[in-house]
């Protein structure tokens, strides 16, 4: 089991870095600055996680848990990357990922992650609680933006479609491991372990198909490239849709 | 239990994020006409005009209070109820139309003022929709869609019988 761990783990690390000079050689780092910031930090984290465990195994398990906790927030920029990139081509829908993350994020944080960390007796336990309810809510987002995508009728394109294919399975493994943590505690340490690294390394070849070149999304309804006018003209027909719907509510 | 709840959520979600993703095809071109064409139409006085005689309660009063036709007044209203909500589904297509026309990227327009004013009008647009188009479903088409405050007592004071009057008989016409 040892050998397969350090097997999964080399292969992200080579992954990580597959993903970072394909980006750099099609200039994606400056398209998708936070997926790849993420990427970065993930390299260098597990890099130094590897040498502590080789050079000082005393102080590892500390290490291990800091990555840990930092990584479960450092992910969230993979999600405003997503929402960015989703709805960045539509001048009155160009906030809406970053408004559905910040909204769904501050709820589940403060109802359902906040309590848990603070009534949890154990610090493991409620590291894993914070794992867990966190996979739930970038879950959660990740999920309405797909379907405010969909309501819409948005094109995703192959970048964006990859992220969230990648991302997905990642998070919906670590939801179902997370729990089954509590539940199979012997089991979990002996076999169950395995299947986050897995679903990572997955989620990494995914990400690396689909961002092996820019893939821009063609749209067939765009205002001409005028510049300065564009959100004027559309805000100007939506306060026309929002007077014509108030004449009616006031009636 | 916890443990299956999670697995099938875990399941759900990955089940639904596939089904999306493949569903996220390029449209064909035929699907976007009509869109279109209610785009266009949504600033005509005729359609306008046309929206006002679909909520105008007067017909179906005419037809029951002075030919005394209550049956024929009833099928009016439910044939009215139904263009309504026609006619509140073709705003909604043609406001998503034009949420959906893509502009170029300004540098200083990723995060500005304007951006966030913009998807408030949306917002706020979606929601008031909906409101309507529920309102139009349960109460039919001469409902007002406005709440009544009218159950506060110094807010019924102020009211003047026409107008009260002109009230009882819109609810009647429900």
């Amino acid at each position: 089991m040892q050998s397969l761990g350090f097997a999964l783990g080399f292969s992200t690390l080579a992954l990580e870095a597959l993903l970072l000079w394909r980006a750099s050689q099609g200039q994606l780092l400056r398209r998708f600055p936070f997926f790849y910031s993420y990427v970065v930090y993930v390299l260098c984290g597990s890099s130094a996680i590897f040498v502590v465990y080789r050079v000082r195994p005393n102080l590892y398990p500390s290490a291990y848990w800091f990555y840990f906790v930092v990584s479960i927030v450092v992910e969230f920029a993979v999600l405003i990357e997503i929402s960015d990139h989703l709805f960045q081509p539509f001048p009155a829908l160009r906030n809406l990922g970053r408004a559905i993350a910040i909204v769904i994020s501050f709820a589940l944080g403060l109802l359902y992650i906040l309590p848990t960390i603070l009534e949890s007796k154990r610090m493991r336990r409620a590291l894993l609680d914070f794992a867990l309810r966190s996979s739930l809510t970038k879950a959660l987002i990740l999920a309405v933006l797909l379907l405010a995508a969909h309501y819409y009728s948005l094109k995703l394109g192959r970048n964006v479609a990859g992220l969230m294919l990648g991302f997905s399975i990642y998070l919906g493994v670590n939801v179902a491991n997370f729990a089954s943590m509590e539940r199979f505690d012997n089991l979990y340490a002996q076999i169950l372990w395995v299947m986050s690294p897995i679903a990572f390394t997955i989620c990494l070849l995914v990400w690396t198909v689909a961002l092996w070149e820019f893939a821009p999304v063609t749209r067939t309804e765009s205002l001409p490239p005028a510049g300065d006018g564009d959100s004027e003209i559309v805000a100007l027909q939506l306060g026309r849709f929002n007077d014509t719907l108030l004449k009616f509510l006031h009636k | 239990m916890n443990l299956l709840i999670y697995a099938g959520i875990a399941i759900a979600f990955l089940v639904l994020v596939l089904s999306l993703l493949v569903r996220a095809r390029p449209e064909t071109t035929s699907e976007r006409v009509p869109e279109n064409d209610y785009a266009q139409c949504v600033g005509e006085a005729r359609w306008i005009s046309l929206s006002e005689c679909i909520f105008n309660p007067s017909d179906a009063r005419w037809l029951r209070e002075e030919l005394s036709f209550p049956e024929l007044a009833r099928s009016l209203t439910r044939a009215r109820k139904q263009l309504a909500i026609q006619w509140l589904k073709t705003l909604q297509a043609s406001f998503n139309s034009l949420v959906r026309t893509a502009a170029p990227l300004q540098d200083s327009g990723a995060n500005s003022i304007e951006s966030w004013r913009l998807l408030w009008l949306t917002v706020r647009f979606q929601f008031l929709l909906s409101y309507a188009l529920l309102i139009v479903q349960l109460f039919g088409p001469y409902h007002r869609l406005i709440p009544s405050f009218s159950w506060i007592p110094f807010l019924k004071e102020g009211e003047s019988p026409l107008h009260r009057s002109l009230l009882a008989r819109r609810s009647d016409l429900n």
